[in-house]
């Protein structure tokens, strides 16, 4: 049977058995066994102990003798969820990175357009060389700059005053750190998040922009009836990732920048599992709120992708 | 939004590998159950003195103090991880030790190394890998605590009475106070014993002296004057400060103001206050629910809103740009640990405030906050609730293990740790005080007066009191001695020592102790920087929070706990 299959293989792919090609590519199937042994022992195995959110802690048993959390396990859930910190957490987790959604996720897109446009190629390497720039900074040395430039005493605060203005307190005023933030948050990673799109704005065919010439296209509808349209499928990727996460939220960003005058409005879910779990040996809660993000954020990802296929695009799922 | 991903991944492996830690402690040794408890029934009087109220025995394991055969301890050490320090496990110290141990008790001692600033979650994971040392210490007794309650800890009560007469000096040194110090008045088991402060100065108030030279103040005595001051040293800022008279902080005060104010805070508390009451908020060490702290709070908003405080301390958590300010000279008065200003050699702030502002520019001590009776009142801790030494389960040689505390504990050898050797890491003044040097190579202290290593003793202890004070003084150069025996004096001036109410878990306070403390502060900042009239509903707002994020539950546990250990009685012997 193999003998025949091999003769019709060239002409029409037959449905084969599984055995065959195992036994035919055996080398290169045991090859792709070392990259799944890491995946199922780092990736999948550790998944177990996500358990742990339902069940009492104790850092002496092994997650198998634990004994479970009191209401039938969703002791630790009914905990976070009864806690006023906890939902002000996700709240505010919620209200950052949709602000960061809208306002942010645009920029990268219309900065790659504009930079794309440019012809000096010495002063577009330049100008995006330097918006990469801030993304290799950490966010320590970020809010070092933040409080060099937007204290009481700090360079943007004394031009206002010297322009005859009130100083701003950008940073410890509740609504003003909400803008700080999401400024800082724009200025760090715009420039790092275009690389993407002009990659994929340098995989459309010229050809496109040529004949818009011939028809007689201007620069600005060259670029809204083809590089944007060109970009599309990695605008609605990139979008369902950053939707994807609308529940989680790195940790350095909030932490540097959090301060007491402003917690209400600074506290995330990220910075809260560190106070009230990890810090306070509370693993249990912790990954119970870890759970808990990480189901929102498959949920959010998968709609975002089943809409995107309503809207006629190809999903990543 | 890579980032986020690996961020997210990071957390998780960290959370992970935490419990695959917890896996690996899994299987319990075969001894794993709590050693037996000795009767039930508890002699209430035996938890202060001496030590020579307790009769003990002697273990006939050994003779002339040595073990017939060569026993071996392994011994925690805290690594901090110093610039150009030592070997924490291998210098000139440990050498000293270990020689020592053997020669006097045939022991072998080798020491485990535990980084300082993660020592809790270090020793955490150590006891659950069952590989802890068999002399552990830590800072935390909810973590001994929690070990003992699964079994981990072994119960040294009838160890330290049954082999008494050969523990002269740790009995001596540490007396039943703190031996006793965590024993349990419910079963008598004894997880832990308190390392002893040598040293328990806590607060002090300092002021700039040569401001008030120059404006012909004299050095406030009460609370109304110290506001005087302050006022005065605001209006005199372009004489005092010239261009940077905009720069000028009155009265600095950083994030955690329960510290930073706690004179002030506590002046305010009712000097007549019950053993109870004070137990029963006591589990906040800043003093939120203590009967003065909201007016006291309110006194430093009104200070703040008068334009006398630092303004932008709720930006700077955990950065040195207030000390910065002081040093610089821009700071008028503050209060933080007794020996702040003179920390840190050349770096001090004294030092520093000599070099930039001036000869006569400096901080003294002053003593003006005074409670409703006219005292002086600093709270200070007992010779107790410091470090905390344990064994685990897993030590094989408990008795070596305490032979070793006793060495420890010998106070010829606590000075020679503390002190080194003479032309090396001192040198002897006129008057027989010990004033230390910069030391280079193995002699390096890794830690001030070697205080990790003699674990039974915080804070310089030498052969005699008069010495001990003397070269006390001496061991801030270039600071002027003087000045240390000044703030020494304020800080011991109406001292009361926290007193032991016995009672060892509050279960409310598991877990909930970073929170409550963040939010004390969160509390504190906010309250004493926002408008006069909005102050009162902001507290009780905050307060009312604080409370229901587990307070509430504190003090309602500690009251009943008080109730039923002492009835209705409200102070404690």
């Amino acid at each position: 049977m193999a003998k025949k299959a091999k003769n019709t293989e060239v002409m029409v792919r037959p449905k084969q058995n599984p055995g065959v090609y195992l036994k035919r590519y055996w080398q290169l199937y045991l090859l792709l066994l070392v990259p799944l042994l890491y995946l199922i022992i780092f990736k999948y195995s550790p998944m177990y102990y996500v358990t742990i959110a339902f069940k009492k802690y104790s850092i002496v048993q092994s997650v198998v003798d634990m004994p479970w959390a009191k209401n039938g396990g969703f002791e630790y859930f009914i905990k976070a969820f009864k806690d006023k910190d906890f939902l002000y957490a996700l709240r505010n987790t919620i209200t950052l990175n949709m602000l960061d959604i809208i306002i942010g996720f645009p920029i990268p897109i219309i900065f790659a357009l504009l930079l794309n446009e440019l012809r000096l190629k010495f002063f577009k390497k330049s100008v995006q060389t330097i918006a990469y720039m801030p993304h290799f900074l950490s966010w320590v040395i970020i809010y070092g700059i933040a409080l060099q430039l937007f204290t009481k005493n700090g360079l943007v605060n004394l031009v206002i005053q010297n322009l005859g203005g009130e100083p701003i307190k950008f940073l410890d005023d509740k609504t003003n750190w909400v803008a700080t933030y999401i400024l800082l948050g724009i200025w760090q990673s715009f420039g790092w998040n275009s690389i993407i799109y002009l990659a994929a704005i340098s995989g459309i065919s010229p050809e496109l922009y040529e004949a818009a010439s011939v028809d007689g296209a201007g620069r600005f509808q060259k670029m809204w009836h083809i590089t944007l349209p060109g970009i599309r499928p990695t605008i609605v990727v990139l979008l369902i990732l950053a939707l994807g996460n609308v529940l989680g939220s790195g940790f350095d960003r909030p932490f540097a920048l959090q301060n007491n005058a402003v917690m209400e409005n600074a506290e995330v879910i990220s910075t809260y599992v560190y106070k009230n779990g990890i810090k306070s040996l509370q693993f249990s809660l912790t990954t119970a709120v870890g759970l808990f993000q990480s189901i929102v954020n498959v949920i959010f990802l998968l709609l975002a992708n089943w809409f995107s296929r309503k809207m006629g695009e190809r999903g990543i799922v | 939004m890579k980032k986020r991903v690996l961020s997210m991944t990071l957390a998780g492996v960290m959370v992970f590998s935490m419990a695959a830690c917890g896996d690996n402690g899994g299987e319990k040794p075969a001894d794993a159950t709590p050693t037996p408890t000795p009767p039930a029934v508890v002699d209430q009087n035996t938890f202060e003195g001496d030590g020579s109220e307790i009769e003990g025995g002697s273990s006939e394991e050994i003779t002339d103090g040595k073990f017939a055969e060569t026993r071996k301890i392994t011994v925690e050490i805290y690594d901090r991880g110093n610039d150009g320090g030592t070997d924490p496990t291998n210098n000139m110290y440990t050498d000293y030790i270990k020689k020592g141990m053997l020669e006097d008790h045939n022991v072998e001692v080798e020491f485990v190394a535990v980084p300082r600033w993660t020592e809790v979650d270090e020793i955490n994971n150590l006891l659950a890998a069952n590989n802890a040392p068999d002399i552990c210490l830590t800072y935390s007794y909810p973590t001994i605590q929690t070990y003992a309650d699964m079994g981990g800890v072994m119960d040294l009560q009838s160890l330290v009475v049954d082999n008494k007469n050969d523990l002269p000096h740790l009995w001596d040194w540490l007396g039943t106070t703190n031996m006793y110090w965590d024993k349990s008045v419910k079963d008598g088991t004894l997880w832990a014993i308190e390392g002893k402060r040598a040293n328990n100065n806590r607060i002090v108030t300092y002021v700039r002296q040569d401001w008030l030279d120059k404006l012909g103040l004299k050095e406030p005595t009460t609370r109304e004057e110290f506001h005087d001051m302050l006022l005065a040293f605001k209006d005199n800022a372009n004489t005092l400060l010239g261009a940077d008279a905009a720069k000028m902080v009155p009265f600095s005060c950083s994030v955690d103001v329960g510290w930073r104010a706690a004179l002030l805070i506590e002046s305010m508390m009712d000097p007549n206050i019950t053993d109870k009451e004070f137990y029963v908020n006591g589990f906040d060490d800043r003093k939120l629910t203590q009967n003065g702290t909201k007016e006291a709070i309110r006194i430093l908003n009104s200070w703040y809103n008068e334009g006398l405080m630092w303004d932008e301390f709720i930006l700077h958590d955990g950065d040195t740009a207030e000390d910065d300010m002081m040093k610089v000279g821009y700071v008028g008065a503050f209060m933080h640990n007794w020996d702040y200003p003179f920390r840190g050699g050349e770096d001090s702030i004294n030092a520093n405030l000599k070099r930039m502002v001036g000869d006569d520019a400096k901080f003294v001590a002053v003593d003006c906050f005074e409670a409703s009776n006219g005292e002086y009142i600093k709270y200070t801790d007992s010779t107790a609730g410091d470090r905390k030494i344990f064994f685990p389960i897993t030590n094989d040689e408990p008795l070596a293990s305490l032979l070793y505390l006793d060495w420890i504990s010998d106070p010829e050898h606590i000075e020679y740790l503390q002190i080194g050797e003479k032309g090396v890491t001192h040198d002897v003044l006129p008057d027989g005080a010990y004033t230390f040097m910069t030391t280079t190579g193995d002699a390096i202290m890794n830690s001030g007066q070697n205080i990790d290593m003699t674990i039974t003793c915080n804070g310089l202890r030498l052969s005699t009191e008069e010495l001990t004070l003397a070269s006390t003084y001496n061991n801030y150069p270039p600071c002027d001695p003087a000045d240390v025996k000044k703030a020494n004096e304020v800080a011991n001036s109406g001292k009361r020592p926290a007193k032991n109410s016995k009672i060892t878990t509050i279960e409310a306070e598991a877990g909930v102790g970073d929170k409550l403390s963040a939010k004390r502060n969160e509390m504190y900042d906010k309250c004493m920087s926002c408008k006069p009239e909005e102050f009162d509903a902001l507290w009780d707002e905050l307060m009312a929070d604080y409370l229901s994020a587990g307070g509430q539950d504190i003090i309602d546990e500690r009251t009943e706990a008080w109730e039923a250990l002492y009835g209705d009685a409200v102070t404690l012997e």
